[in-house]
């Protein structure tokens, strides 16, 4: 049961990182990851997966950018002026930010999220006795 | 941690709150037992906070200092669940951490607009700090801000339930004068400017946008409210990890190789400095040799007391990395006063978190040090908390 579970995460892989609560959705038909059929799969194209959202990390590492420009544009005109400062302490704030937001991403194992908030379904169930 | 006292006493006939000397709430019980002559009164005494106040700059090793200070308590600390994603607050059984930054009092956009940088007090609310610092060591929950890192604005709040650990970390835990007071161990980690370069460097380069020099502007704009308002904290702190650049290879400038001090303030109630030998002389120790082999630059250690602005403390120095387990298992075993449950936890902790940095030199060790000892006064208060009210029943 839980071969079938990560082998369909591995093939639905995209879908599940993205999307925030939702458990891996299949979309119709249902594909399994059986050898024997793997090369009819390439030519059934009714599959399409759901479009990719910008990750956290995309969103901060665009913010950790644009600060960089404005602090440099700011100090361009003054480099000792209060707004000089408060730029480029901007610019720590979200590097610091994104950093953590890759440890983060790093440490995180996408079946142990989805079993932290889902333990009761099939997948995540644990049997310790 | 509750304490409950049975009192037995001649007839009372209402049921009140009293609040005694030690500061613990107690609550009186009043039954009526029939066949008694007398009436059973029991007290508790609701939990006792400890707070442990940790202060660095951004980029500094705050946040994994927390982990290891966790793990040392035991579990692992996690956001609050169900709450704000972007919750800077951690929860464990035991610790609860809040970032300081939750008590900003400009936003992102307020800041840019008066000019002030996160360092500024004046971008800080220090009295709602205090009254809600006072709150959850008192054991009221508070509602405490959220600041988003990520929008730079200031969220809805969340209910904190008071902990048996508070751990405020930021950037001010030790400025404001009542807050300082409501510490019960305060810790400061000093990084030199070469070693925050260079490991500012390791964190942002991977960073689309940044350049070396951007790094470096970044520093030097900081630098100025940095040494006014966040620097002088350290004369306050009970323990500092001062972390330097090493002084065993000559012109090194990887910065890998680190020197970490750890700087221990002499006097402090249920804290007794870790000590190399004989406490209160000067030693200088080189491990390796017949017994132990090390490989390049090796590991140098020293011993001393010393003075830091006017007080009197104990210097542990080490200087050079840990590159096998026998050579970290030899340097414990040689440390005094570590205040271990058993021979090796200070290298059962460190290998727990090998992946984390400084796990092969100072910093890492000396944070898990300070992590047992912040455990073995946690244990201390408690222990005489316990025994206060029952001497006050005594008497």
């Amino acid at each position: 049961m839980a071969t079938i579970a990560t082998s369909l995460n591995i093939a639905t892989q995209r879908a599940v990182i993205t999307s925030k609560r939702q458990p891996a959705r299949l979309a119709c038909p249902v594909r399994l990851n059986n050898p024997w059929n793997l090369g009819s799969r390439t030519t059934n194209r009714l599959v399409s997966f759901r479009p990719v959202k910008a990750t956290p990390e995309g969103v901060i590492s665009d913010k950790v950018e644009k600060s960089i420009k404005d602090a440099e544009e700011t100090c361009a005109g003054d480099p000792v002026s209060g707004e000089c400062v408060a730029a480029w302490d901007e610019v720590e704030e979200l590097s610091a930010a994104a950093s953590h937001a890759r440890d983060k991403k790093k440490d995180s194992d996408p079946l142990e999220e989805y079993c932290k908030d889902n333990p009761e379904t099939n997948e995540c169930r644990t049997y310790d006795n | 941690m509750a304490v409950s006292t049975i009192y037995s006493t001649q007839a009372l006939n209402s049921t009140h709150f009293f609040t005694s000397s030690s500061s613990s709430k107690q609550v009186f019980f009043y039954r009526r037992q029939t066949n008694r002559r007398f009436n059973t009164i029991i007290t508790c005494a609701a939990q006792q906070t400890v707070v442990i106040g940790l202060a660095a700059d951004s980029g500094c090793g705050k946040s994994t200092f927390m982990r290891r200070l966790t793990s040392v308590f035991g579990g692992a600390a996690e956001p609050p669940k169900g709450g704000n994603p972007d919750s800077n607050t951690l929860i464990s059984d035991m610790t609860t951490v809040i970032c300081l930054d939750d008590y900003h009092s400009l936003d992102r956009t307020g800041r840019k607009e008066k000019g002030v940088t996160a360092l500024d007090p004046r971008a800080n609310d220090f009295d709602l700090m205090y009254e809600q610092v006072k709150a959850l060591k008192s054991g009221i929950a508070v509602e405490k801000p959220i600041y988003n890192h990520v929008t730079g604005l200031l969220d809805a709040p969340e209910l904190i339930q008071p902990p048996k650990i508070l751990v405020i970390e930021g950037l001010h835990p030790m400025f404001d004068e009542r807050v300082r007071d409501l510490l019960d161990f305060s810790i400061y980690l000093d990084i030199s400017n070469e070693v925050k370069f260079a490991w500012k460097i390791q964190r942002d380069m991977a960073e689309r946008g940044h350049s070396l020099e951007s790094i470096k502007a970044s520093i030097e704009a900081r630098k100025p409210d940095f040494d006014a308002f966040i620097d002088p904290q350290k004369q306050y702190a009970d323990a500092v990890i001062e972390v330097l650049p090493t002084q065993l290879i000559p012109d090194d400038n990887e910065g890998k190789v680190l020197r970490v001090r750890l700087i221990m303030k002499e006097g402090v109630k249920y804290f007794s400095p870790v000590y190399l030998f004989d406490e209160g002389s000067t030693v200088s120790w080189i491990p390796c040799g017949r017994k132990l082999t090390c490989s390049y630059p090796g590991i140098k250690f020293n011993y001393a007391p010393d003075s830091y602005f006017d007080h009197e403390v104990s210097v542990v120095e080490m200087d050079g990395q840990f590159d096998r387990l026998d050579e970290l298992i030899y340097v414990e075993s040689h440390l005094s006063n570590l205040s271990t449950k058993f021979y090796g936890e200070v290298t059962q902790q460190m290998l727990k978190h090998a992946d984390f940095p400084g796990s092969n030199n100072g910093t890492g060790l000396f944070q898990t040090i300070v992590g047992l000892k912040i455990r073995d006064l946690y244990e201390q208060l408690i222990a005489n908390k316990e025994t206060a009210p029952a001497e006050a029943a005594k008497a």
